[in-house]
């Protein structure tokens, strides 16, 4: 720093940058608000010109070790992307393979993906909200929301064993079918769910404080937010009718999915879109309960070969997969395929050379894609607003860095 | 007749009653023993309130029985041990110097302020002027903090601190100022006398005073939904960011400080002090229970809202709080005689 005397004191000038009078402030990598991640902002007094997100922080080169290992061992790897919304990350990845595969899940298998999705997804909304609401300083928020998914959390660990890692989606069908009592507990948990939504847009969503710092802030005009490629619940709260669920992968296309869509696109409407993405999950989650169809959780051609020893699991709903699945071959060639995950949709592009292992595996996250907001909406507000907007993009470093 | 233990220590000794008197206020009661306990349960009941909404437990395992009560003292201990780290770019002096004499100056208020009938250090005409006066005086070591840290996030932070000071002192010194025209008297022995007499409290006959006292008080001791010189989210700590060890704890207990004696303040002004009792025994008690609620309700107001903007702050202390306070003006002028017949 340039430093000039005064009488008594140190005088400092704060900073120039490319002829500007500007202050560089690093937000992050240490820092309270940063995340995994480094924002670099540079200030004109308290007004923000330019956001720098420094990603890269938690690369784990998940698609250089994907080349290296059995598609079956890719689904435990790929979902360290997103622990907390474990079944949307990989779901479309088992779908691809599948489509190489040759294999079709049985109705079954479908709507049990479909339930898991949708209970992750309320958990990963949760997640989000408690973000949102502690960069606001909103302890109260913060805490009730993450008390709230481990409601959520106790769900998906009663249907696959584990409370976030659940690997559930295999290629063929499912690993366990539904337990028993599984659907008097989600009837509890959807019911103190929307008691519980009330309650927060008490606190929380009406509350005028968030409400001043959330209103107008960030705003993402429709036209915007398709150019610059925001995907997810930041789109659709530009007013953008657009879901990958209504590709009706999975169960979505028998179940008649309708998309929560906004208008306004500032941090406000994107809060508000997922509060009401969690209702429309429970809505979901209970049309696939009632129309569960009967059948086997998993394509025969593998239960075939599940050896006579541990056959009798089967008849239990839980599923040992044979030796042979690991070393499963698929047929030349390349898919795309994408899902919706929490913060938006997830795309795969894998290529086989037929080998047991993929040739390349190439993905595209939702927060990969959403974090040129960053930039795009903080510019011209005041640094106190980037943690706002920071809190309603729900961004989340490890899924972008991979 | 209740026995003064400082009479019987005068008589013993020989040293005058007003000196030991000067000297127990500020450090006994209502000062900084009375302050150590305070902030040590207040900080307790602040978690555990905030616990009980967020469906948490809060402090605990330090002495289970008291339900985490000591946790402060062992948090104490830790920071008493810790390191003090002095940044390399950082003006040692002034970086060092600031906080101590923050601290210092808050508890100079102990002298006037009365802790009860009776017990206080100085009795002045001008009691309430001579509280604010040493109030307003830390913003400025605030922003030295700010400015010797040698750090962006503090420097940024004792800008805040000079806009919320300027913000929040305008506001109080109109609510206090409407207090004392009603009273006509700035003189807390004299306030308390009046309310007494009358029997009817400051908060009755001047409600729009005593909140926007309140509100401002929030605001200058950094209180949620008013803390914006800590801004953890944007400016990790504030003025504050680059202090350890005992520093910090200073830093922190400023504010819980600032608290206190606003609160002291509130409860003379409009809650009528130590009434309904007369005996110095009991009208500290009742002194204290008062302030001790007024600042549980304000430590409440964080499990309830988040941090507002410092625009929308500044905005609403200006255009829709500081008139508010002429209108807390004309009720004092029309209230006035009840209080001096």
């Amino acid at each position: 720093m340039a430093s000039i005397a005064l009488p008594g004191m140190h005088g400092r000038e704060v900073g120039y940058s490319g002829g500007l009078r500007v202050v560089e402030l690093n937000i992050g990598a240490q820092h309270p608000a940063s995340g995994h991640m480094r924002l670099v902002v540079y200030l004109d007094g308290d007004v923000i010109v330019r956001v720098d997100p420094d990603i890269g922080y938690v690369h784990r080169t998940v698609e250089k070790l994907s080349e290296t290992r059995e598609y079956v061992r890719i689904i435990s790897l790929v979902e360290r992307m997103t622990i907390i919304d474990a079944c949307n990350v990989t779901l479309p990845y088992v779908e691809a393979v599948e489509r190489l595969l040759g294999v079709e899940p049985p109705p079954r298998a479908r709507y049990l993906r479909t339930i898991l999705c949708e209970v992750n997804r309320v958990a990963s909304h949760l997640y989000g909200l408690g973000i949102g609401g502690i960069f606001l300083n909103h302890s109260t928020m913060y805490m009730w929301a993450f008390g709230d998914r481990e409601v959520f959390v106790h769900l998906a660990s009663l249907l696959t064993g584990s409370r976030l890692t659940h690997t559930y989606p295999v290629f063929g069908g499912v690993r366990r079918d539904l337990p028993q009592g599984f659907r008097d507990e989600f009837e509890k948990a959807k019911r103190y769910m929307l008691a519980r939504l009330r309650e927060y847009d008490k606190i929380f969503f009406n509350n005028p404080v968030i409400r001043g710092r959330l209103e107008g802030v960030g705003v993402l005009p429709r036209d915007r937010a398709v150019a610059l490629g925001a995907t997810g619940p930041n789109l659709r709260a530009s007013g953008v009718r657009y879901d990958a669920r209504m590709t009706g992968y999975a169960a979505y296309g028998d179940l008649g999915f309708e998309p929560v869509v906004g208008r306004e696109g500032d941090a406000l409407e994107r809060v508000w879109v997922r509060l009401r993405e969690i209702e429309a999950s429970l809505e979901i989650v209970e049309r696939a309960l009632r129309e569960l169809p009967e059948g086997p959780f998993m394509n025969p051609r593998y239960t075939k070969a599940v050896p006579p020893m541990v056959r009798h699991w089967l008849e239990k709903g839980r599923l040992k997969l044979p030796g042979g699945y690991v070393r499963l071959k698929t047929r030349p060639g390349e898919v795309l395929s994408r899902g919706e995950m929490g913060r938006g949709e997830i795309t795969y592009f894998l290529v086989s050379d037929g080998g047991t292992k993929p040739y390349r595996l190439r993905i595209v996250t939702p927060s990969a894609r959403n974090v040129v907001l960053f930039d795009a909406l903080a510019r011209g507000h005041t640094l106190m607003d980037l943690p706002a907007i920071y809190g309603s993009i729900d961004y989340f470093p490890p899924e972008a860095d991979r | 007749m209740a026995v003064d233990p400082l009479a019987w220590l005068s008589s013993a000794t020989g040293v005058p009653y007003w000196a030991l008197r000067a000297v127990a206020a500020p450090l006994l009661y209502p000062g900084l023993a009375t302050f150590m306990a305070v902030a040590l349960f207040i900080i307790w009941a602040e978690r555990k309130i905030t616990a009980r909404v967020q469906m948490r437990v809060g402090p605990l395992y330090v002495s289970r029985r008291l339900g985490g009560a000591l946790q402060l003292l062992a948090d104490g201990v830790r920071i008493a041990f810790q390191e003090i780290i002095i940044p390399e770019g950082a003006e040692k002096w002034s970086f060092v110097l600031s906080p101590i004499l923050a601290f210092t100056v808050v508890s100079l208020a102990f002298t006037v302020v009365p802790g009860g009938p009776g017990v206080y250090g100085f009795r002045s005409s001008l009691s309430l002027l001579v509280t604010y006066a040493i109030i307003t005086l830390t913003p400025i070591l605030v922003i030295t903090m700010g400015w010797a840290s040698n750090n962006k996030f503090s420097f940024i932070g004792a800008g805040r601190e000079a806009l919320v000071s300027i913000t929040g002192e305008a506001t109080l010194l109109a609510s206090l100022l409407a207090a004392a025209m009603m009273y006509g008297s700035m003189d807390f022995v004299a306030i308390v006398g009046e309310q007494a007499a009358s029997r009817v409290p400051g908060i009755a006959a001047n409600p729009v005073a005593a909140l926007l006292f309140f509100i401002a008080a929030l605001l200058v001791t950094d209180r949620v939904p008013f803390d914006l010189v800590l801004g953890e989210q944007e400016i990790v700590q504030g003025p504050y960011t680059e202090y350890t060890g005992l520093l910090f704890a200073l830093t922190m207990a400023l504010d819980y400080a600032k608290l206190y004696v606003l609160m002291l303040v509130f409860t003379h002004l409009f809650l009528g002090g130590w009434a309904p009792f007369a005996s110095p025994l009991l009208g500290s008690a009742a002194v204290f229970a008062k302030t001790v609620g007024l600042m549980l309700l304000a430590v409440f107001l964080r499990s309830v809202y988040g941090r507002m903007r410092l625009d929308q702050v500044a905005s609403m202390f200006w255009s829709r709080l500081f008139p508010l306070a002429l209108v807390a003006f004309v009720i004092s002028a029309l209230i006035h005689p009840i209080y001096t017949p």
